[in-house]
């Protein structure tokens, strides 16, 4: 019950931890391109400059527009408090993966629709793009989890995540099929190189930037916050789904931590090492991860399905 | 006779009492009234008996003779027409002010009505078929009362002539039935040749399949849709593609069984199709209730994926699964009608205030029609499937059956849940993205034209209805639990668990989705988080961000703008077609002509050639028609000769 205490205290800290990754990835990535870089602590530092700020609103827009940050922010609170931590999750909302596919696709939802409200020609750019990636993603995700799940028989975040440890699931291929196709969905969701590059200053490269290139103040400073948590959900869950981790506390929370960190420093690899794709051929990248997850459903069938 | 009995006699009578109010003058808003009344009534009938009363009336009979009642399946069905028409003919007393032929359309609206009612209380084959074609000709009169365009008389024999030449599959089916005895019988059909089955089989799926717009046999659905009047799209889109589903489920489940193999993985294949390449359709289109009688086809799809999910389970002995598979499909066609019906409402008040449904020319009516709008954006959700709306409830359960089914049934289930899963995954990211479109070109943004800023907002018995239909969305979104235990018993295959009943839904073999939980958190959270946006203050508004530029409605984005990624990725299925024709006077450009359009290859690669293959035969045929009176007695004669033949030989 300690254990299981720690694990949750961990979770709801997440929602405040959630800005410390994507800073981990820009100092990792500062650090490989040879510059000293930004302290990971430097999302805190942006969040509370924005924070201070006043809101600027665009003419002739809606309720749809000024309210996108704070429901694409609350979706993804929501989330993050399914996601389980150390094989523990909250309860509140229960622990579906489906449920989790939901909740992004309401802050896609929303935050894409109020891009057509000040009507931008950049925003909008970006939100289809997203869109059409998530096209492309959500089938790749789902497929990835359905693998997963073929392991413990359930689609229950916290069974897969206990299962994870299990050396009989930790070595089926069809489990390192969803584990490469569940890379793909992380550089996706997070919206990093080769999909999209979080640090361009250029309208007409955006994707996930695009949709809020007209907030400022504190709804930009929640939006950013969802784009942290973004970071923090999926990389906890690669972390819980394919990497085996101690299941006793404290041990676990510690191996979590390194193997989170590890992951950021991987994605600062991935996108320093790899230019950006062009934007049609992404989709490409992403079915070839569909098929990877077919030859991972075949070789679950070969080796007698259930 | 029981009370839900009476009730149901009454509703009938008050409704057909209604449809004739409405033809006499200045009868149309009573006639209107009673009809929607009368409907409701039969509606609460229905859900007397889902919950637990006695059914009302007679069994299936195998006799010609007429005999209705109403059985829990009925029921349920009875109810979810109720629930969409009375709000349509509601709608219908401010929708049809003024327009030609009102008190027409007003009778023509409450016999189709009545004949889904009728459909799905018939109890013996002819009163089933009667039923049946009744509810195909009444919107056709209705269509053609609106409108008599060139397009639309088009449409109509589309329309009429497709479900009619299937209806030849509904006709098979039942009559064969019937005269098998296999309405009372329910072994009587395991006793005949697998070859016999699996024709009645085919000749169901074909006939009910294409009444309910499952692909390939879609055709007619996003024609004849969007020419309707709207609170006549409305049942259609909402319930009609939905009576054919019932009987389709009547066939599969109860009196086709056992059913040949091949029938589920069809299903399944087609429902997969329907799914993914209608909302791809949708996706494509410039006009809005097309765009809606697209999403029809995607959503009859993700209830078909569920049927079939619940025939696979039960061949693979997980009967618990099935039935909730079961259960996921009747949820989803009672959430498809609610949200369905209350798009269609929706845009029939945008075309009766601004006069166009062209996606590309509305734009900001959110700010001139805030009730209609508000409703069309819960509705734009729900159908998008995100939560807390009921769209996602049931999604989740239709996923969940078939990640289910993945992970329980033996190899081939493994195979056809897991690819259907993935398909339904897609459809639901790409109804996000269409629903995202719709949304931002209707309702947000400048106004298009001075027709939408000149619109306002429309009367209450137009606005009343739209938001009946948004509250039942979001409430069965956030409770789905409560109707999710009537509908649990309508399956064959046993009650679900009474863990998937509760406010949380907890599903054997899934984690827990406590939907009334996440909805109260993200309203909390979003209201609190905009409470805390509104302390820091705004600075006044500004004009957006255009690089300098002045904003210009003209160069505003399209649907084909925001689509255009997509459309370039999938190219090679969707095969666009684009003209772009420059004129130049010397040098200088005149005029640039830009074309664009995604054509339905349905219609081009299936429908047309074979269209093409009936005209030439027709034409082969018409050379016997010489018109001379000498050549068709010598036909006759022939005939005689060879029928005289055939019985002296004996084929039987």
């Amino acid at each position: 019950m300690g254990g299981n205490a720690l694990a949750i205290a961990v979770q709801l800290a997440g929602l405040v931890m959630a800005p410390l990754l994507p800073g981990t990835i820009q100092t990792i990535k500062a650090r490989l391109q040879g510059r000293r870089g930004a302290s990971p602590l430097q999302p805190y530092r942006d969040l509370r400059r924005l924070w201070r700020k006043q809101s600027v609103t665009p003419y002739d827009t809606t309720f749809v527009y000024r309210m996108a940050p704070s429901l694409s922010a609350a979706a993804l609170a929501c989330a993050v408090l399914v996601v389980p931590v150390g094989a523990s999750t909250i309860g509140w909302f229960g622990s579906d993966m489906l449920v989790v596919i939901g909740l992004l696709a309401l802050a896609r939802f929303s935050t894409a629709a109020a891009a057509w409200d000040p009507g931008g020609g950049f925003s909008l750019m970006g939100a289809g793009r997203d869109l059409m990636f998530s096209v492309f993603a959500e089938p790749l995700l789902l497929l990835a989890l359905v693998l997963v799940a073929a392991g413990p028989h359930s689609t229950d975040l916290v069974r897969m995540v206990a299962a994870a440890g299990d050396a009989h699931v930790a070595s089926t291929p069809a489990h390192w099929c969803a584990a490469l196709a569940f890379g793909l969905v992380v550089l996706v969701e997070t919206g990093r190189q080769p999909i999209d590059n979080p640090d361009t200053h250029l309208e007409l490269t955006m994707v996930h930037e695009g949709p809020l290139l007209e907030y400022a103040g504190r709804d930009l400073a929640m939006l950013q916050w969802t784009a942290a948590a973004r970071h923090w959900l999926v990389l906890v869950l690669a972390a819980g789904l394919f990497v085996p981790l101690p299941q006793t506390a404290p041990w676990n929370m510690l191996a979590l931590a390194a193997v989170v960190t590890a992951l950021c420093a991987l994605v600062a690899v991935v996108e320093s090492s790899l230019a950006k794709m062009r934007i049609l051929r992404v989709p490409a990248l992403l079915g070839a991860g569909v098929a990877t997850c077919m030859i991972g459903l075949a070789s679950w069938i070969a080796q007698g399905a259930t | 006779m029981t009370t839900s009995a009476w009730v149901l006699i009454v509703g009938a009578a008050v409704a057909t009492a209604g449809i004739a109010v409405s033809v006499v003058p200045r009868g149309l808003r009573a006639g209107l009234a009673l009809q929607a009344f009368g409907v409701a009534l039969t509606g609460v009938a229905g859900a007397m008996v889902v919950i637990g009363a006695a059914g009302v009336g007679s069994q299936f009979s195998n006799g010609l003779g007429p005999t209705v009642g109403v059985d829990p399946l009925s029921g349920f069905f009875l109810a979810a027409i109720a629930l969409v028409s009375t709000p349509a003919l509601v709608y219908a007393r401010g929708y049809l002010l003024g327009s030609h032929h009102a008190p027409a359309i007003a009778a023509a609206s409450g016999v189709f009505v009545l004949a889904l009612v009728g459909v799905v209380v018939a109890r013996d084959a002819v009163t089933f078929l009667v039923m049946w074609e009744l509810m195909s000709v009444a919107p056709a009169v209705a269509i053609l009362l609106a409108s008599r365009s060139a397009d639309t008389c088009r449409a109509v024999l589309v329309y009429l002539g497709s479900t009619h030449l299937a209806g030849v599959g509904v006709w098979l089916a039942m009559l064969t039935l019937a005269h098998l005895g296999a309405f009372t019988d329910l072994h009587a059909l395991a006793a005949q040749p697998t070859l016999v089955r699996s024709l009645l089989a085919g000749a169901a799926l074909v006939g009910f399949g294409t009444k309910a717009g499952l692909m390939p046999l879609h055709s007619w659905l996003p024609r004849a849709h969007p020419a309707a009047p709207s609170h006549v799209s409305a049942v259609m889109s909402g319930m009609m593609i939905k009576v054919a589903l019932y009987g389709l489920v009547r066939m599969l489940f109860e009196w086709l069984a056992p059913l040949p193999g091949w029938v589920a993985p069809v299903l399944l294949g087609a429902a997969a199709l329907s799914c993914v390449a209608g909302v791809l359709y949708a996706l494509m289109q410039h006009e809005l209730k097309r765009l809606l009688a697209f999403h029809s086809v995607e959503n009859v799809g993700i209830i078909a994926l569920g049927l079939a999910a619940a025939l696979l389970a039960a061949d693979a002995g997980q009967l618990q699964l099935a039935a909730l598979a079961f259960a996921a499909a009747m949820l989803h066609t009672l959430n498809h009608a609610l949200f369905k019906s209350l798009l269609f409402l929706c845009a029939g008040s945008f075309q009766r205030q601004v006069g166009t449904l062209d996606l590309d020319r509305l734009g900001g009516l959110l700010r001139t029609m805030p009730l209609t709008g508000t409703a069309f954006l819960a509705g734009s959700m729900a159908i998008a499937g995100v939560p807390p709306f009921n769209g996602f409830a049931s999604e989740w359960l239709t996923l969940q059956a078939l990640v289910q089914l993945a992970l329980h049934g033996g190899p081939a289930g493994t195979a056809l849940g897991a690819l259907a899963a993935a398909a339904l995954a897609a459809t639901a990211a790409l109804a996000v993205f269409c629903f995202v479109k719709v949304v931002g070109l209707v309702l947000l943004g400048a106004h298009r034209q001075k027709a939408v800023a000149n619109s306002h907002e429309v009367s209450v018995s137009m606005t009343g209805p739209v938001i009946f239909l948004a509250g039942l969305c979001l409430a069965i979104g956030v409770v789905p639990g409560v109707v999710l235990g009537p509908i649990g018993h309508l399956s064959p295959y046993g009650p679900l668990p009474a863990s998937a009943l509760g406010i949380t839904l907890v599903v054997p073999g899934s984690g827990a989705f406590a939907p009334l939980a996440v909805a109260a958190f993200i309203a909390g959270c979003t209201v609190a988080l905009r409470l805390a946006r509104r302390q820091a203050g705004s600075a006044a508004p500004s004009p957006m961000w255009i690089c300098g530029q002045v904003p210009d409605s003209r160069l505003a984005w399209s649907s084909a703008g925001f689509t255009k990624s997509l459309r370039l990725v999938l190219a090679i299925v969707l095969r666009p077609r684009r003209t772009v024709s420059i004129e130049l006077d010397g040098v200088v450009v005149h005029s640039v002509v830009h074309e664009s359009e995604v054509p339905h290859l349905f219609d081009e690669l299936l429908f047309r050639p074979v269209v093409r293959g009936v005209l030439a035969a027709s034409r082969l045929l018409r050379r016997t028609q010489s018109g001379s009176l000498r050549a068709y007695l010598t036909y006759l004669l022939v005939t005689l000769a060879v029928v005289l033949a055939v019985a002296r030989i004996g084929v039987s």
